[in-house]
């Protein structure tokens, strides 16, 4: 039986362990963070406590609400240890230091709970040598729970088991870390590395040899070693000065030691003089004064690189690399373009790979996990053996045996094969006994993937579909570039609610970008406002306020599931669904001000609506508008889903889910839910406070701005925000409706894009993705 | 004989009433530049092109450029003709006066290039190449280049070209092979051939500054590989005196169609001695600065020939006595009337006439825009106007060129048999204005700058400063009943573009092709668009002015010509909306086997 976990202590309030407690807190667990007895003060306690406030003040943020905050318990070992006694999981993120966990684990076994398990983060110790001394019991209980940096936003969990972990314990972690915590968890046997980082490690150590050995550029290995592989585009160097390039030496020399002999890990570890004489001078990454990409401000922010031949800074330059152009989107034909690039490519991606096949049946008997550990922990849009089907097996075989590499048995048994395919419409991957097996979702999954791969579109044009997601429900995915809204997604909307009305039984709204959706077109926007183009500008924005009344005032629910950014009028159609179930990292936000407009898709609408009915707060026609005001004008954005429940972006029927893979499951629950006896919603009445509530909020506008905070074309914006929140000309006598302040809405939008500092605003955010401060 | 009197008159309304020409001496740099000096600056340029270089154009063109013993001999009165013009000041006119130029506006140096190539094409050329060298250097050189070369083409004492094209490459010059070795002096030996280089080769200063695209060693391919070069004929001496001959020469002359008196020369460069021009690779830039100077210039070619081939069609069709007016009998006393009377050719010379008119509208607004750009003290307005330069430039090139060769035609047409013999010169204007719609980039080049560079350059911005104005004025004046017959073809016109760029951005975005099919009717509507709403601005600048106010009718005869170009020339806009919309299926499937 798989024993709940609802109390946690994590030992070490290092980055990780603080961190790890952090994230337990954001699952809405109540946590025990200890360290060791602070030496100086009174408060014995204080490296767990400072731990914890520190992490209030980092970006990117290890806690999603301050709710969370409190509920960690900071405390010392020497005092508090007593406290894991009633914890069902026990995470050690101590030192990496054996005598020091093994010594820690006898104190533990002494005080915790029977039923308890005990985790370690431990990056380099084998499970074996961590419990060697420890009682049976313990080494049941025990199991090594391996978090990436930083472990509220890396999905990936590595956890392993030893050969007396019972089963539970393992199956009750994993259940805890996929439901509580959201984590992705591959399992991994006790090898160095695990998965992950042993071809990771690996990756970026060749990486560096040969373009050092090579005479790159770092900008250009970078260019090279990125996008055209699917890989972040920070690359090898980047990649490394975010990790720090003094934890290298540490996690290679414990992987060179523990490895084989004849592991082919040995010969791309490589000294290089360059990496090891800035590590000695202190250039650790961006955490110290630099790495291999540096801010130089002495000489007033010049970007700088290293040169690898010299060790000398100079300053940055884009990327020269035509061999990318050149190779098309074919990586092999990068892979084997003649000149430096070419080949300085192959001999990083085609040993990476070689490496890769080298793991299954040694760090993991299932390619599938491998690719899954490289896509969540090193964030590949896809994983080495999805790259080599991609290439193509005898293709990417036929390279390798070029190059002198070993060729894993695994390649051997794909020849003529790919480890992927479809059968049925069903995903199948290839494994050790070379036969395929069916790549089946876990219960509580539903990945819409999985269903366009099975079928066909209800409804579809050039920027949404409508699916079948099953069980009555239908999903509305965005299609469109950045999951950007355009007349043919308003279109689309349209034309699916009378077919969700006769066919299914609600609807959920639902994508799988890495944003849910980052508003309107704004290149169609921008390029029709400078055509002044002013007629079918109004008729798209009147046509988005018509499809998004058409959801709220549909006969069936809607609910929209977002994840990642959910901005402009993505965050408006989701203020229009009648209940949203969010993923955790969703972040939300009316944003317009930023390009210089008014939220015109009902946003404001909606906003005013909630900030009225909200019991929380106080009464009047003024107190709303006013709040509402300060949300957009300041195009705030929430930090998580439990952040944007406090700016009523959410409301608190809405749901969150942990997990992103079960995000469209837990949406389509709620969407049945609610459809058990749903009634269309009444249309608010608004009473607004008209022109006075109008001078008020250009007041708070004026004060900014004369503390610099505004500028002259924020002033402008927040000028037309005032006339929509407060009403327009109306009195407090008089009840808006709804059109009338969509009607608002349109009015000042329209104004507002005719501005130049808005056109400047519009341009600038498309050119550099950054809002303009004119 | 051919007959030229610059239009002053148009000149002065297009740039004191229409363009805020008195607004030029409140910018910075331009403040000498009053009412005052403007028309004295207009006055001598009238007097210089009617009666010096006018009178050369047809024995110019009768007598064309000879090759002798590898020099080049330029026909009979053209040096005397050049000297006077050099001693006049007007190689200089719109130079840096940190050079000895006289800094004058580009809307005053337009008009002088359009009286000048109304009265002779061909000479222009060789004081226009010169100008388009002095630019490239004066963006791009370093100061020892700028200061050993400027003052000697401004006060026009040297020349200059621009060498680009060679036999294997013309629009494509990513394909060049001309080569630049470094020496240890820091110059560089050029070797290779270039063609269709005008003035490359004359007898009218001591010397010829040839700027040179050419490959260093181990250059990208393509146009991220091609360097800029300043190779002289004669080397200059370390006092700036010319010293000994470089090792570049012309090695023959090509025989053209018209600007017959313009030398086309084909040079060679064996180990010419040149010094490199800005950074390695990096010449395209400094050859796209010129060049867009130079297509405004060459806009204005087609204006001023069209408006030659007009005045001579105008006063033929009142000499001319051929049949009667079908309305009956104008001219009882003679034994025929005027061909004046008859509509086909009051068609032909009303076309002509707004043709003329309306272009002249459009290079003024360009190069008054341009002025803006270059010393409005305002960063922000340099910007939109360089953005509106950068739009219009495209389009004045081609639509002017193209219009001008259509106005000459009409000139010949008038004339009818007379016009295809050649004493009456107006098959030369037709013959000279052909080249203009092929060099500086061919017209379907330009249609390709401004469908696929323009248009879509910073998600339309550059489309803004013409289409807000535009939006604007229609917006503003769509109430006004006398107006009415103007703004309302504009607002159609303008409505027609409005779609048709929509739908060539949308279109261009998946297939480009789409777009470039589209692309030369694109270009003219646009032109036509933007020709209407200069007519609009210019018939409501002329309504005051009817009746007493007007003795000479010229404010008459503005608003008549407007009504005309709406009702008759403007509609061609329907059709070109038509055939952009259709897209371009029919010619991209045509099988390529079957032409």
């Amino acid at each position: 039986m798989v024993e709940d976990i609802r109390r946690v202590a994590v030992i070490g309030a290092g980055v990780m362990g603080a961190s790890i407690a952090a994230h337990v807190a954001n699952a809405g667990l109540p946590v025990v963070l200890l360290d060791i007895v602070a030496k100086d003060g009174d408060d014995r306690s204080a490296i767990a406590r400072g731990a914890i406030e520190r992490m209030l003040k980092t970006e990117p943020a290890p806690f999603m609400s301050k709710a969370a905050a409190r509920l960690v318990t900071p405390g010392n070992i020497d005092d508090d240890l007593g406290l894991i006694a009633d914890c069902d999981l026990i995470v050690e993120a101590v030192v990496e230091r054996l005598d020091v966990k093994q010594a820690l684990y006898e104190r533990i076994d002494a005080l915790r709970k029977p039923t308890s398990i005990v985790s370690s983060n431990t990056s380099t110790i084998p499970l074996g040598r961590l419990v060697e001394s420890q009682s049976a019991a313990f080494r049941r209980d025990f199991v090594i729970t391996h978090f990436f940096n930083p472990p509220r936003y890396m999905r990936l969990l590595e956890v392993v088991g030893g050969p007396d972990t019972r089963a539970d314990a393992l199956d009750a972690v994993t259940a805890f870390a996929d439901l509580a915590l959201g984590k992705s968890v591959v399992r991994c046997k006790d090898r160095p590395g695990f998965i992950a980082n042993r071809l990771g490690i690996f990756w970026l150590a060749v990486g560096v040899a040969e373009a050092a050995e090579r005479g790159l550029a770092v900008e250009d290995a970078d260019a090279l070693i990125g996008r055209p592989f699917g890989i972040p585009k920070t690359g090898i160097f980047a990649l490394i000065d975010l990790v720090g390039l003094d934890l290298m030496p540490h996690v290679i020399g414990s992987m060179a030691g523990a490895l084989a002999p004849d592991d082919l890990f040995h010969r791309v570890n490589r000294p290089v003089a360059t990496v090891e004489a800035m590590i000695r001078a202190g250039y650790t990454g961006r955490k110290g004064k630099g790495g291999f990409y540096r801010l130089n401000r002495e000489r007033g922010k010049v970007k700088e690189a290293v040169d690898l031949a010299t060790g000398d800074y100079r300053p940055e330059r884009p990327a020269r690399v035509p061999a990318i152009e050149e190779a098309g989107r074919s990586m092999e034909a990068l892979m084997r373009h003649p000149g430096q690039h070419g080949r300085y490519a192959r001999a990083v991606m085609a040993a990476t790979l070689a490496y890769a096949a080298l793991l299954v049946g040694d760090a993991s008997d299932e390619v599938d996990a491998i690719d899954e550990a490289m896509r969540l922990g090193y964030n590949w849009k896809e994983g080495p053996f999805e790259l080599i089907d991609r290439i193509g097996v005898d293709r990417f075989t036929a390279l390798i045996v070029e190059d002198g590499l070993p060729v894993a048995p695994i390649l051997r048994t794909a020849a003529g094969r790919s480890f992927y395919r479809v059968e049925g419409g069903i995903r199948q991957v290839l494994g050790l006994d070379g036969t395929y097996r069916d790549l089946v979702r876990p219960a509580g999954v539903i990945m819409l993937a999985d269903v366009k791969r099975a079928g066909e579109p209800v409804l579809k044009n050039g920027s949404a579909a409508l699916w079948d997601v099953g069980d009555g429900v239908a999903c509305l995915e965005f299609t469109g570039k950045m999951n950007t809204l355009d007349p043919d997604v308003m279109d689309l909307i349209v034309r699916a609610v009378p077919v969700v009305a006769e066919r299914f039984r609600a609807l959920v709204i639902y994508n799988e970008g890495s944003n849910f959706s980052v508003g309107a077109n704004l290149g169609l926007a921008l390029f029709a406002a400078n055509i002044a183009a002013w007629g079918e500008i109004e008729k798209l924005v009147a046509a988005g306020q018509e499809a998004f009344k058409a959801l709220k005032y549909a006969p069936f629910p809607v609910v929209g599931a977002p994840s990642g950014m959910a901005l402009g009028g993505g965050c408006e159609i989701l203020l229009h669904c009648h209940a949203v179930q969010a993923h955790a990292e969703t972040y939300m936000g009316l944003v317009e001000a930023g390009v210089g407009v008014v939220p015109g898709w009902g946003g404001c609408k909606e906003m005013l609506a909630r900030w009225q009915a909200t019991p929380k707060h106080p009464r009047g026609p003024m107190p709303g508008p006013m709040k509402v005001f300060e949300i957009v004008s300041t195009a705030t954005v929430s930090k998580s889903a439990a952040d944007a429940g406090d700016l009523l972006y959410l409301r608190p029927r809405d749901g969150i889910t942990m997990n992103r893979y079960r995000l469209l499951a837990d949406a389509k629950a709620m969407a049945l839910r609610l459809a058990e006896d749903f009634a269309t919603p009444v249309p608010p009445d608004y009473i607004l406070p008209g022109p006075s509530g109008r001078v008020a909020m250009e007041m708070a506008v004026a004060q900014y701005a004369r503390l610099g905070k505004a500028t002259p074309h924020d002033a402008v914006v927040a000028g037309g925000l005032a006339e929509v929140l407060s009403g327009g000309d109306t009195d407090l006598l008089q009840p808006l409706g709804e059109d009338d302040v969509l009607a608002l809405e349109r009015r000042v939008f329209m104004r507002l894009l005719r501005t130049p500092g808005t056109l400047a605003r519009v341009e600038h955010m498309l050119e550099t993705g950054k809002p303009l401060r004119n | 004989m051919p007959i030229y009197k610059a239009p002053l008159r148009d000149m002065r309304f297009v740039l004191y009433e229409l363009m805020d020409g008195d607004g030029l001496a409140a910018l910075p740099g331009l403040e000498t530049f009053d009412r005052t000096l403007t028309d004295a600056i207009l006055d001598e340029a009238a007097r210089l092109c009617e009666t010096v270089l006018f009178p050369l154009n047809r024995s110019g063109d009768e007598e064309g450029c000879r090759f002798e013993n590898g020099t080049v001999a330029t026909p009979a009165g053209f040096a005397e003709a050049y000297r006077l013009f050099r001693d006049g000041g007007w190689t200089s006119l719109a130079c840096d006066p940190a050079y000895g130029g006289q800094g004058a506006p580009a809307t005053v140096a337009t008009l002088f290039q359009e009286m000048m190539c109304s009265a002779n094409l061909s000479f222009g050329t060789y004081p226009g190449l010169s100008h388009g060298a002095y630019v490239a250097l004066h963006g791009y050189a370093s100061d020892d280049i700028k200061a050993l070369y400027l003052p000697k083409l401004v006060d026009g004492t040297w020349s200059g070209t621009m060498c680009l094209t060679e036999p294997h490459c013309g629009t494509d010059l990513g394909l060049i092979r001309t080569s630049a070795e470094p020496r240890e002096d820091g110059s560089y030996a050029l070797f290779g051939t270039k063609i269709f280089i005008s003035a490359g080769e004359h007898d009218l200063t001591e010397n010829i500054v040839h700027l040179v695209l050419a490959r260093l060693p181990g250059a990208p391919k393509g146009t991220a590989g091609i360097s800029l070069f300043v190779v002289p004929k004669v080397l200059p001496a370390e006092d700036g005196r010319p010293g000994l001959r470089n090792a570049v020469a012309c090695g023959s002359l090509e025989h053209k169609m018209g600007i017959r008196a313009s030398a086309t020369c084909l040079m060679n460069f064996d180990g010419a001695t040149g010094w490199l021009v800005g950074e390695p690779h990096k010449g395209m830039r400094a050859m796209f600065a010129m060049m867009n100077a130079e297509r405004l210039a060459v806009g204005v070619q087609g204006l001023g020939l069209g408006e030659v081939s007009y005045q001579n069609a105008v006063a033929y069709a009142r000499d001319r006595l051929q049949g009667r007016s079908l309305a009956g009998t104008k001219a009882p006393d003679r034994p025929a009337d005027p061909i004046l009377v008859h509509p086909d050719v009051r068609r032909m010379l009303l076309t002509a006439r707004a043709h003329v008119e309306g272009c002249r509208a459009l290079a003024l607004w360009a190069a008054r825009v341009l002025d803006d750009a270059l010393h409005h003290p305002d960063p922000a307005e340099r910007q939109a106007a360089d953005d509106f330069v950068q739009l219009v430039t495209p389009v004045v090139k081609a639509l002017l060129t193209d219009l001008g060769f259509e106005t000459t035609n009409l000139g010949v047409q008038v004339f009818g048999g007379h016009g295809y013999i050649r004493e009456h010169g107006q098959e030369q204007h037709v013959r000279d204005a052909r080249i203009a719609q092929i060099y500086e980039g061919t017209n379907g080049i330009q249609a390709l700058d401004l469908v696929g560079r323009k248009m879509p350059a910073h998600a339309g911005r550059y489309l803004r400063r013409f289409f807000h104005p535009v939006a604007g004025y229609i917006e503003a004046k769509s109430a006004d009943p006398e107006l009415a017959a103007f703004v309302g073809p504009l607002a159609k016109a303008f409505g027609r573009l409005q779609q048709a760029t929509a739908t060539i951005a949308r279109r261009g975005l998946s297939r480009p092709e789409e777009a470039g099919a589209a692309a030369s009717e694109y270009l003219h509507l646009f032109g036509l668009t933007a020709l209407a709403y200069l007519w609009a601005r210019m018939a409501e600048v002329s309504l005051p002015h009817l009746g007493a106010a007007d003795p000479d009718g010229f404010y008459r005869a503005k608003v008549a010509t407007a009504r005309f170009y709406m009702e008759r020339i403007l509609p061609r806009t329907g059709a070109l909306a038509a055939q952009i919309m259709a897209g371009g299926r029919t010619m991209m499937d045509f099988e390529d086997a079957a032409f």
